[in-house]
């Protein structure tokens, strides 16, 4: 069933990502996405990054779906299927959430008072919603140490304390997914990954998005530690849109 | 649970249950099938395999409705060379992989069919339906000769069974079913044509426009095609078409059917629905008055 809903902000929150608001009274649990069409042109899948009403879905220009979505203002119509995959299970008093780029959308709904972040981008124009964390939580790094730690979100990572944390959500882009299941598997902690994989149907069925045969759409996006680090697939290979086996080899 | 009362031998293959995965839903990834097969499908059909590499269409590809689904995958599949990684992964779980194909002429199903029986395959199921791509599916299997060569063809390139899919959108299935004659058994049926349009976006949701429907939707019309092939000639048929219980399914088995495709029903219940319709089938048969799931195949059929 499609949703029709009508845009009601439109913010540039960092280079090239838009934050796009949209009325729409619908239960949402952290870490979901929609599949959103874009009439004429094409579907994808996007996190839903505030889920209370109004919600938003905060979008970066990537290909040509992404880019028209980009393009919308206030008063055009969304058309979406969803709310699909399950969500983060954030537990106890101290959070942290760990976001690389545009990861940090799907993890936006975990952020509030008290909430620890690192926040991971190329530059210091790639930062998502870094302003949304009190000052003194949060770490940022970035590829060319215009802003933090020059490096990537392990390396920011690697600075603090992690016992103390209840719980630990990560999205971004595989590698940086990897580098830091690889750092954190075998310690006491409660890690929960959020995945990104090509994604056609949303609903289970096309297997486009699987990995060890669960369906990121469905079972997914977010993983623990505990079944992601046991998955081969993870880090080591993953499906064209045609099917084609490419191994990435992350872990090599 | 003791599933020895579902055992099925079809066509030489040993299937614990009647429940296979039908082809399009889930089997691209070798590490999927064999997920679905150890969760409790006795067999899967892979995705359907033509001889390159397509990506097939841009989403929207599906578009769930309420008791139905309609798709337009177009065909996407990662090329004949690139499946044999696929089914050698899937076949870890010790059950029969079914190589469905797709091609343009005899020549190409019968070396897709030669490729698959390579990999391992225990048999090949002919793609002579898809309806949403052009020059291919349901375009040849609409055609009774083109139909009764390819299936004479491919039998004579391989050993393991062949099984031909059929499309439900011609006039008079009989005809082409009889000219799949030489098929091990017949798959009934494809999805139906159908669309989508959005009243708002005032077009098609599907890319394509057209798809193939599926669905709880269209369960009495597989039933009813099964039971007039079944009928008419007499052949081994696997039914497929809307089956999401195991009444459903018991439906089709007494309409003809030796076994079943589960497809659609996995979007409502997911990977599980296959252990479930086993014990609820179980139950079913304790109910109807039957020993085995054999005892069943046909009953219906006056």
């Amino acid at each position: 069933m499609m949703v029709r809903a009508e845009v009601t902000r439109v913010a540039e929150i960092a280079s090239g990502v838009k934050k796009i608001d949209f009325e729409w009274d619908a239960k949402v649990l952290p870490g979901q996405f929609l599949m959103l069409w874009y009439p004429g042109y094409g579907e994808i899948p996007i996190s839903i990054s505030h889920i209370g009403n109004p919600k938003s879905i905060t979008v970066k220009e990537y290909g040509n779906v992404s880019k028209l979505i980009c393009n919308m203002e206030k008063g055009n119509t969304i058309y979406f299927r969803g709310p699909y995959g399950n969500h983060f299970n954030p537990k106890g008093k101290k959070i942290l959430i760990v976001g690389g780029g545009s990861g940090m959308a799907s993890l936006h709904p975990l952020i509030g008072p008290g909430v620890y972040g690192i926040v991971a981008g190329r530059t210091s124009h790639d930062l998502v919603f870094l302003d949304e964390f009190d000052r003194d939580k949060v770490t940022v790094s970035t590829d060319d140490g215009s802003m933090g730690v020059k490096g990537n979100a392990l390396d920011a990572l690697k600075l603090q304390k992690l016992e103390e944390f209840t719980s630990i959500h990560v999205c971004g882009p595989e590698i940086m997914m990897f580098r830091i299941m690889e750092h954190l598997v075998g310690r006491d902690l409660n890690v929960e990954f959020s995945l990104e994989r090509t994604m056609k149907c949303g609903i289970g069925i096309c297997d486009s998005c699987s990995i060890d045969g669960k369906q990121l759409c469905r079972d997914g996006p977010v993983f623990h530690i505990s079944e992601l680090s046991l998955m081969k697939e993870f880090g080591e290979s993953k499906l064209t849109s045609a099917g084609e086996r490419v191994f990435t080899n992350v872990h090599t | 649970m003791n599933l020895s009362r579902l055992n099925v031998n079809l066509c030489g293959l040993s299937l614990e249950t009647p429940f296979i995965l039908a082809s399009g839903i889930l089997d691209q990834n070798g590490y999927t099938m064999q997920r679905i097969l150890k969760e409790g499908a006795a067999a899967v059909v892979t995705k359907s395999i033509g001889m390159v590499p397509r990506n097939g269409y841009a989403p929207p590809i599906v578009f769930p409705g309420d008791g139905y689904l309609l798709n337009a995958v177009g065909l996407s599949n990662p090329g004949i060379d690139k499946i044999g990684t696929e089914v050698k992964i899937a076949s870890e779980a010790g059950k029969p992989i079914i190589g469905s194909i797709f091609g343009k002429d005899a020549e190409e199903f019968s070396l897709l069919a030669r490729k698959m029986e390579s990999y391992g395959c225990a048999g090949v199921e002919l793609n002579l339906s898809c309806p949403h791509v052009k020059g291919f599916g349901s375009e040849i299997g609409s055609d009774p000769d083109a139909v009764e060569e390819i299936v004479g063809d491919v039998k004579k390139s391989v050993k393991i069974p062949v099984f031909a899919k059929l499309s439900p959108n011609v006039t008079d299935i009989v005809e082409i079913a009889k000219a799949a004659d030489r098929a091990d058994a017949l798959v009934l049926v494809n999805t139906l044509r159908g669309m989508a349009i959005d009243i708002f976006a005032r077009m098609p949701v599907l890319s394509n426009a057209y798809g193939g429907l599926s669905g709880r939707a269209i369960k009495p019309v597989g039933l009813r095609l099964v039971y007039e092939v079944k009928k008419e000639t007499g052949k081994t048929i696997v039914g497929v078409g809307g089956i999401s219980s195991a009444a459903d399914a018991l439906e089709y088995v007494m309409a003809g059917s030796s076994s079943v495709q589960i497809g659609t029903a996995v979007m409502e219940s997911g990977r599980a629905i296959f252990s479930s319709l086993s014990s609820e089938m179980i139950s079913l048969m304790n109910r109807t008055g039957f020993d085995r799931i054999t005892d069943a195949v046909g009953v219906a059929v006056k």
